[in-house]
């Protein structure tokens, strides 16, 4: 039997016209992708501006979305914002959205990249600001800032410090240069000592505080004498040492010249690295070297170092007996544990901690004109009071010498006494990249895996390479 | 007298069976092409520029720039290493541990399908979530296993904070997880080698092994090495564990080549660098799969 002969095939194109339509396909669909581009460019010169008077916010309900890392200061913020807030904007819900510590970073700047966000006010730390400026993710407050903030309500480091860009200098704040943030949550590190171990008194010199802590271990077996951050992500071992180069008289670079090889590993450096790799390490716990702010935290809440640093804002937990096994009271703890400012040694210098508030420039306009709102609502004083009663760290004078904020916590005079003693790292677009050099090879260093000097000769040269970089042809990141 | 059937209605030239076959399979396709296709020519393109997703701009054309660094760069070379050492210890390590498990259960008839099921468990678990557990047993402080080496009187050892031991620790974890798979596809093997083999050796007196070293791994082999060939490609591209485990640590000592390319991509966002990087290591699997293919059709050829 002879099938009935098919049909020919007149709508079929042939092989080299299908080819043909598949690569014309193909050609618009990367030409469709590369359509952003021009956009693309404004993101290059600078950050785009924000109106300089709030323009009229929405009675529709609206919700104002933040992005933070998990910590307990988040949850803090929102419980704060949706009570007091609300006061004045009953229409507006505010939800701070958390990432675990580690993806921070990544979470806020891929959105950037995708030039879409799913948040509207972006906590960003103080060194991720050139990032984000250069990139134009960021709205320029300036003008904005001028017009509805109080600015000599602050310290001006501390104003800078969360919100200038190109950086301030240490100590200061140029009054000429943009500003694209604002103060959310001051912070520096506390030294928490045992008071019951080494007495009411705490040491007053980075030397002293080492032969304490040597005394203490040796004293209690079991209790290490030193817990601090050793980690090689996010930025702790970095801090570490950063504070410790900084409390020896050392510098991170030169900002002007942009010269970091031969600045951070100059003998003030080595010192310093000295210090911490040989000196403070064998204090800590064995296995301590992925430790960071809970590990940390752990540590001094089950009685097992003698001397331990940490973010002011962390430290709340510590008193809190659920978590602890050094007294069932708050009270008893505190009998206990200290807090007290850092030791200075060549120097009094402190690490400066804490974030600011930045207006994504993706977000819609209705939602940026709520962050703008929000944002001069939170700078007043009786809220920045408010705050410091409800557990945040805030950055106006006032409101850090006021009753409110000192009776909150028994670290909060510690803060207060830091102020004038802080030292940031570098705010540069490429402070992801030198955190992560910083990170390994100090971390490397604390556990062996390379020698003090080795570390901090590689990273000075890593990170000049970095700085340098600009002028490379291909293999940038490498 | 049976009536004619009336033929069957011809289709419109429409649908025509070649037309149908494209009908269907084009959504399919054009999926394939908007996910694998364009993000791969995509990715290709970008690894000849320097661009970055967060920078913005216009791409700036570097030709060969970015493969030439990364093949000249030292770092490259430290991840290399890493992952060569990572990929030959624990898929080895799988391998001979996945091969034994699966022939003694082999050789039991009762209880083997609940042994298997029982020995499947880590393979069903999500890597984020065995090294999370892995992270709490292995810590030096308060970890099950420092805590059981203390109890036989052998002193804390910082598993995760040592260069020495991270690498090991990494490798350890990854055998736990993924020895079954190894193990299934050998005891799939193992029960398909003909029983008639074993009885005609016992018959001439031949001793275990020998029956083994010409029977049993003659006949598994080919398809062991299938096992590890998908093993290596798996072991090759390592993340997860890393970041959960180690994040790289101590240093830079257990970073792999894929945890490296995470950070060109998303610490300083250097798009086109971590596009050729990503090239590359794509070519270097294609390069060693073909390889081993090869190997694979000689030996069924023999």
């Amino acid at each position: 039997m002879r099938h009935p002969k098919r049909k020919g095939r007149p709508f079929l194109p042939g092989r080299k016209v299908r080819l043909a339509t598949a690569a014309m396909l193909l050609a618009a669909t990367t030409l469709a992708a590369c359509g952003d581009d021009g956009k693309d460019d404004g993101g290059k010169a600078s950050a785009p501006k924000a109106p300089a008077t709030i323009p009229e916010l929405t009675k529709d309900p609206l919700t104002l979305s933040f992005i933070w890392f998990e910590w307990p200061p988040a949850q803090a913020l929102e419980d704060f914002a949706n009570a007091e807030y609300k006061k004045e904007r009953p229409n507006v819900t505010v939800k701070v959205n958390t990432v675990p510590n580690a993806n921070w970073h990544d979470a806020m700047f891929t959105q950037f990249a995708a030039r879409k966000t799913d948040f509207d006010i972006a906590i960003l730390d103080s060194q991720h600001i050139g990032e984000a400026v250069t990139n134009g993710n960021i709205l320029d407050i300036t003008d904005f800032v001028k017009g509805n903030i109080d600015v000599n309500a602050y310290n001006p480091y501390l104003l800078a410090a969360y919100g200038q860009f190109p950086q301030a200098e240490t100590g200061k704040r140029d009054e000429n240069a943009s500003l694209y943030g604002l103060p959310l949550l001051g912070d520096t590190w506390t030294m928490i000592y045992r008071k019951d171990l080494i007495g009411d008194k705490p040491p007053q010199t980075w030397d002293e505080m080492i032969s304490v802590a040597d005394k203490c271990q040796k004293d209690n077996p079991g209790v290490s004498g030193l817990a601090f951050h050793q980690a090689n992500g996010s930025d702790a071992a970095a801090v570490t040492y950063n504070t410790v180069n900084g409390v020896y008289g050392g510098n991170l670079w030169d900002s002007k010249t942009r010269k970091i090889d031969g600045v951070l590993n100059d003998a003030a450096g080595q010192e310093a690295m000295d210090v911490l790799v040989n000196k403070m390490k064998p204090l800590t716990a064995t296995g301590s070297g992925n430790w960071f702010i809970d590990e940390v935290n752990a540590a001094v809440a089950q009685g097992k170092a003698c001397i331990a640093f940490n973010w002011i804002a962390a430290s709340g937990g510590l008193l809190d007996p659920k978590q602890s096994t050094l007294g069932t009271t708050r009270e008893q703890i505190l009998g206990k544990l200290g807090f007290a400012t850092l030791p200075s040694q060549k120097t009094n210098l402190v690490p400066l901690g804490g974030m600011g508030m930045h207006v994504s420039a993706y977000s819609a306009a209705a939602n940026q004109a709520e962050a703008l709102n929000f944002m001069k609502w939170f700078e007043q004083a009786d809220i920045q009071k408010k705050w410091a009663a409800a557990g945040g760290v805030p950055s106006r004078t006032d409101a850090i010498e006021s009753p409110e904020f000192l009776n909150a916590g028994p670290f909060n005079k510690v803060y207060a006494d830091s102020v004038s003693r802080m030292r940031d790292m570098w705010n540069v677009p490429e402070y992801a990249r030198l955190v992560d050099i910083e990170n390994t090879n100090v971390n490397a260093a604390l556990n062996g895996a390379k020698s003090p000097k080795e570390a901090l000769d590689d990273i000075a040269k890593e990170q000049q390479g970095v700085l340098d970089s600009s002028s490379r042809k291909g293999g940038d990141g490498l | 007298m049976a009536s004619a059937t009336p033929p069957a209605q011809g289709r419109s030239p429409r649908l025509s069976d070649r037309g149908l076959a494209v009908a269907f399979i084009s959504p399919a396709l054009l999926l394939l092409l908007a996910m694998s296709v364009f993000p791969l020519l995509w990715a290709l393109y970008l690894s000849f520029t320097d661009y970055s997703a967060t920078r913005g701009g216009p791409a700036r054309w570097v030709g060969f720039g970015n493969y030439t660094a990364i093949l000249a760069s030292a770092q490259v070379h430290q991840r290399a290493l890493t992952t060569l050492l990572y990929v030959v210890g624990a898929v080895g390590l799988q391998t001979v541990l996945g091969f034994s498990i699966a022939y003694l259960i082999s050789r039991r008839t009762r209880g083997r399908g609940l042994l298997t099921t029982v020995f499947l468990v880590p393979m069903m678990l999500s890597p984020v979530v065995v090294g999370l557990f892995w992270r709490f047993m292995l810590d030096a402080q308060f970890g099950v296993v420092n805590s059981m080496l203390g109890s036989l009187g052998i002193g804390p050892v910082e598993w995760l904070t040592r260069q020495r031991t991270a690498l090991v620790s990494l490798i350890v974890v990854d055998t736990w997880q993924w020895t079954p798979f190894i193990m299934l596809i050998a005891l799939a093997g193992l029960t398909a080698v003909p029983k008639y083999l074993y009885e005609a050796a016992s018959i001439d007196r031949a001793s275990e092994w020998f029956r083994f070293r010409t029977i049993t791994l003659p006949l598994v082999w080919p398809l062991l090495l299938i096992a590890v060939l998908f093993r290596a490609i798996e072991a090759f591209r390592l993340f997860d564990l890393v970041y959960i485990l180690t994040n790289g640590g101590p240093g830079v000592s257990t970073e792999t080549l894929s945890f490296h390319v995470y950070k060109v991509a998303f610490l300083g966002f250097n798009t086109g660098t971590a596009s050729a990087y990503g090239i590359l290591m794509v070519l270097v699997v294609i390069v060693l799969t073909q390889l081993y293919l090869r190997y694979l059709n000689k030996l069924k050829e023999d």
